[in-house]
C-alpha cells in the first residue's frame, strides 16, 4: 500500500489541477493510496511508523526541496521505500534523483528503481540536503587528519549531501563540484569584511569527508534541513546507505 | 537599511550546473584559508591557500599564485604556479609556470618548465636509457636554477 505525504503548501488553488491530474495518473498505474497533509506540527516519524504498522509499504513525499528534507530528516530511522513526487517550484533534488518535476514524476514512481542513499548525521540527527553553519570561530577537523582554519577570522560552512554545488567563478571557467559516493561535500567560506549590507565572503573552499568535527569556544548556530540549533562541538558523520528510495534513469550518481 | 544582516544563503552565490564538460575539482583549499595536518583526497585538489602538512592525491594537482605547501607532495600529475617547500612527486607529467617555486627534488616522467620558475633540488625522471650514462636513468639528475644558468652564460662568454 502507498502512502502520500502531502506539504502544506499544496493546499493553495494553484496546485489543485496539477495534484488531480497526478491522482489519476497514480489510478491508472494502480498505486494510488492514502493520503495525509502535513501540518507545521505534524511528526512525520510517528504518522510513517503508525501507517507502516497499518500496512503501508511504499512512502511518497510530495513537495518541494524543504518537504524532501523535513520529512526524510525524522523518517530515516523508518525502515520502508521512499518516493518522492516533486511539485512547485524549489525542486533541486528531484534533478539530482533523476525525478521530473510534475505528472512525469508519476512514470518514475511507478517504475520502482530502487537505490539505497547515504544520509547526513549529527549529533543524533540525520540531514537529507544541507547544514549551514552561519559565519562563527570554528575549527574543523576532518577525518582525525587536518584541521582547517581561517587566516581571517569567522568561517561559513555549508555541508552538501545529495546535491552538486557550481560556483561561478569571475575570472576562469565555472568549477563543478560533484558529490562523491559514500562522502560528504564541505564548503567554508571565510568572511574578510564587512560591506555596507552584508559580509564580505572569500572564494569558498571545498572538502569532500566521511567525518567532521566542528567546535568553537561560544554556541554557534547550526541549521540542518530548516531546523536550528545552538552548539558548541558537532560531529557530522555520513550514515550510509541508510534510505531506499525511488529514482529515475537520469539521476546524478 | 534597517535589516537584519545576515548573509544570503550560500546558494545565491552558485549556479546550476551548466555544462558537464567543465574541470571537475573535488577539493580546493581556499585562499584565506590555512589547513595543517595529512591531507589527502581521491580526486583532483586545487590549492589557493596554504597547507603545512603531505599532500597526496592520485590526480591532479594544482597549486595556484600565491599558494603555499609545506611538506611533501605527492600527485597523478601537477600544475604548479605558487611555492612549495618538499620533495614532489608526480606519476605522469608536471607543469612549472613562470611564478612556481620548488625547494625541495622533483620525481616525475614528464617536466614542463615556464621560463622564470624556479627550482631548488634534483629532478629525477623516469624512462631514461641513455647507454654507458654516469648514473642510472631513473637517478639521472638535471637541476637547473635561475642561477646557475646565468653562471653557464658567463663562462660561455668567457
Amino acid at each position: 500500500m502507498y502512502l502520500y505525504l502531502y506539504d502544506n503548501f499544496l493546499r493553495s488553488r494553484k496546485y489543485d489541477s496539477l495534484l488531480s491530474t497526478i491522482e489519476t495518473r497514480l489510478t491508472d498505474f494502480g498505486i494510488a493510496g492514502k493520503i495525509i497533509r502535513l501540518q507545521h506540527l505534524t511528526n512525520a516519524e510517528s504518522v510513517i511508523n503508525e501507517e507502516i504498522r497499518r500496512g503501508a509499504s511504499t512512502i511518497v513525499i510530495v513537495g518541494d526541496d524543504k518537504t524532501f528534507g523535513s520529512v526524510l530528516s525524522k523518517a530515516a530511522v523508518c525502515d520502508v521505500p521512499f518516493g518522492f513526487l516533486p511539485v512547485g517550484a524549489d525542486n533541486s533534488i528531484a534533478k539530482v534523483l533523476g525525478i521530473p518535476v510534475g505528472l512525469e514524476a508519476c512514470d518514475v514512481l511507478s517504475r520502482r528503481r530502487k537505490v539505497k542513499l547515504d544520509v547526513g548525521w549529527f549529533n543524533n540527527r540525520y540531514f537529507v540536503s544541507r547544514l549551514h553553519i552561519p559565519p562563527s570561530d570554528i575549527t574543523v577537523e576532518y577525518d582525525e587528519q587536518f584541521k582547517v582554519s581561517s587566516t581571517k577570522g569567522k568561517i561559513e560552512l555549508v555541508v552538501c549531501n545529495l546535491q552538486p554545488y557550481t560556483w561561478k567563478s569571475r575570472k576562469s571557467q565555472d568549477i563543478v563540484v560533484h558529490p562523491q559516493d559514500g562522502k560528504l561535500e564541505a564548503f567554508l567560506r571565510p568572511v574578510v569584511g564587512k560591506g555596507i549590507i552584508k559580509e564580505k565572503y572569500d572564494e569558498p573552499s571545498i572538502f569532500p569527508f566521511e567525518e567532521m568535527v566542528v567546535t568553537s569556544r561560544k554556541p554557534f548556530v547550526v541549521e540542518a534541513d530548516g531546523k536550528e540549533s545552538k552548539e558548541t562541538k558537532i560531529t557530522i558523520k555520513l550514515a550510509k546507505k541508510r534510505i531506499e528510495m525511488i529514482v529515475g534513469r537520469e539521476r546524478k550518481f | 537599511m534597517f535589516q537584519k544582516s545576515t548573509p544570503p544563503p550560500m546558494d545565491t552565490e552558485y549556479h546550476a550546473p551548466t555544462s558537464p564538460d567543465n574541470d571537475d575539482v573535488e577539493t580546493v583549499v581556499g585562499p584565506s584559508v590555512h589547513v595543517e595536518g595529512d591531507f589527502a583526497s581521491e580526486g583532483n585538489i586545487l590549492v589557493k591557500g596554504s597547507v603545512s602538512g603531505n599532500v597526496k592525491t592520485s590526480k591532479l594537482l594544482t597549486v595556484e599564485k600565491g599558494a603555499q605547501i609545506l611538506a611533501n607532495v605527492r600527485a597523478g600529475s601537477a600544475h604548479i604556479s605558487g611555492n612549495i617547500k618538499g620533495s614532489v612527486k608526480v606519476e605522469d607529467r608536471i607543469e612549472l609556470t613562470s611564478s612556481a617555486q620548488i625547494l625541495g627534488d622533483i620525481t616525475c616522467s614528464i617536466l614542463v618548465v615556464e621560463p622564470g620558475a624556479l627550482v631548488q633540488g634534483k629532478v629525477m625522471m623516469n624512462g631514461v636509457s641513455i647507454a654507458g650514462g654516469e648514473e642510472d636513468g631513473s637517478q639521472r639528475s638535471a637541476v637547473r636554477t635561475r642561477r646557475s644558468s646565468k653562471q653557464e652564460d658567463q663562462e660561455e662568454q668567457a
